[in-house]
């Protein structure tokens, strides 16, 4: 079979237009690490396509077959009610690989080089965002959150920002000193303002 | 008698701490509870380092803890001579007074560690040993169990339980701030002499704030899990005849302040400021009466503040609605 044939295949496959045949020889050829990573790739620039956020590495079926490699051996050789318990472990085992992959896709980050893609901002209200010694950015809804130092420990000037923040600063360590058991450390924090 | 209906509350209360307790270690309490005995019992003198990102600063301090009074002085070593002098936790008087109307904190009484209720937002283990300072320090780890507060490492002497290093961690494991005695001494008692103030530290003026001022008319939507209000006050600023609430919220350990002022309506834009361990982030609400700026201050990270002062309400509006 020829590489162009199964491209064309795989092409179809993605696209959800492939015959009998072509799922066939897809299916057939799917073991094989390069059609994999075709695939994979295919993915990659469909979802460039179409503005998607994906992770490209992630290689669910490898893990999937994995895993049934592993668990099918046990289940043949015991007949009777292991049967169904071998089934069983090997629909766990699945279960375990897919959401796996899951986790994986959830905790990588894709670096915008990786896709040359405008990424939709998934920054939550929920995720922390500390990513310089002092991130200072005049908020907007929409817009992508600010990387590294814009300003080192000091404000930039914005109307009405700049007079009333130290006081809230100085205030909020004050009376942090007062109800915390740390006494030092508010202290420290409210006398490292003041070193600006 | 009296006492009788508080009794399930008690039992149940007894019933679910060991459950919370599954993730910290004994060991761990332990010595959280001798930190919070000494800090209001052990007199000592000494040196620390602090450092965030961007400032490194080193002081001087002195505890005495003599008749149930416990007087402290802390002065900066480097750069403008900070200082500050407290009787019992109230600021007797700062160093360069710095803005007007701050330093008049509430009087009310400083709470003390609560391990119990740390265990509930925190897990508590001892991450091994450590020599801080010339001493000996056992490290108690404090990791959060939700995304809305910061680790902390705290290194505690052997002897008297005394922070010798207190380090805050972000999610993804940065240093966010370092506190580190480099010189502890337990044994010799602060003299008058050292916790008295110099000249330049000047007494604290006591700006008008009533008790019974509490700030009504403003509630929170939502608040991050553990984090009760532990004070209230209204300060009016001099200088821009403005009243400013504020709202002080505390898990136990990490506290953020919500500040409610009124501001014109072209008054400055959305903004979020991080300075290490302390974020920033202010936002313009309309009301009916006005536009005010809430702004929220505190040792949080910076998307749990910014859901907070997003989750303030005017409590008026919604009482008419």
């Amino acid at each position: 079979m020829s590489r162009e044939a199964l491209q064309e295949s795989l092409s179809a496959v993605m696209d959800n237009e492939a015959d009998q045949l072509e799922l066939r020889r897809v299916l057939n050829a799917i073991d094989d690490t390069e059609t994999r990573a075709t695939w994979s790739r295919y993915q990659v620039a469909r979802a460039a396509m179409h503005k998607e956020l994906l992770l490209p590495n992630l290689d669910i079926a490898s893990a999937v077959s994995a895993a049934l490699e592993e668990e099918a051996a046990p289940a043949k050789a015991k007949a009777g009610p292991w049967r169904s318990l071998g089934r069983l472990a090997v629909a766990a085992s699945v279960t375990v690989a897919v959401l796996a992959g899951v986790r994986l896709y959830n905790q990588d980050e894709i670096s915008g080089a990786e896709l040359a893609v405008q990424q939709p901002v998934q920054q939550g209200l929920s995720m922390p965002q500390t990513q310089g010694p002092a991130v200072l950015a005049g908020y907007t809804e929409s817009s992508e959150p600010t990387t590294g130092p814009m300003a080192n420990g000091v404000l930039q000037n914005q109307a009405g920002w700049d007079q009333r923040l130290p006081g809230y600063l100085r205030q909020h360590a004050q009376e942090s000193a007062l109800k915390g058991t740390e006494t030092a450390l508010p202290y420290a924090r409210a006398a490292s303002l003041e070193n600006r | 008698m009296r006492a009788l209906p508080l009794l399930p509350l008690l039992l149940s209360s007894c019933m679910t701490v060991p459950a919370l307790a599954a993730n910290s270690s004994p060991q761990a309490t332990d010595w959280l509870n001798k930190l919070a005995q000494a800090e209001q019992g052990q007199s000592y003198q000494g040196s620390f380092v602090y450092e965030r990102n961007g400032s490194f600063s080193s002081h001087d301090i002195w505890h005495r803890v003599q008749g149930g009074k416990v007087h402290e002085r802390l002065l900066q070593l480097d750069g403008v001579a900070q200082e500050v002098v407290r009787v019992d936790g109230k600021v007797q008087c700062v160093s360069r007074s710095l803005v007007s109307g701050v330093g008049a904190p509430p009087d009310s009484a400083p709470r003390v560690l609560d391990p119990l209720k740390l265990m509930s937002w925190y897990d508590l283990k001892i991450a091994g040993e450590a020599r801080v300072a010339d001493r000996n320090a056992v490290i108690v780890t404090l990791t959060p169990r939700d995304q809305h507060r910061y680790a902390f490492e705290l290194h505690l002497d052997k002897q008297t339980g005394l922070p010798l290093r207190s380090l805050m961690l972000n999610a993804k494991g940065q240093l966010l701030e370092r506190f580190q005695m480099t010189r502890l001494d337990t044994q010799d008692l602060p003299t008058d002499a050292d916790l008295k103030a110099s000249a330049a530290c000047k007494p604290v003026q006591r700006s008008p704030v009533g008790a019974a001022d509490a700030v009504v008319g403003w509630r929170s939507d939502w608040l991050p899990p553990g984090f009760e209000l532990v004070g209230s006050s209204i300060r009016r600023d001099p200088e821009r005849k403005s009243a400013v609430s504020s709202l002080m919220y505390d898990d136990g350990l990490a506290r953020f302040s919500v500040f409610l002022e009124p501001v014109k309506d072209n008054a400055g834009t959305d903004t979020r400021a991080q300075l290490g361990p302390t974020v920033a982030v202010s936002r313009h609400f309309t009301t009916p009466k006005g536009k005010v700026m809430v702004t929220v201050v505190g040792e949080i990270p910076l998307g749990t503040a910014e859901r907070v002062a997003l989750s303030m309400r005017a409590q008026d509006v919604q009482a008419r609605q």
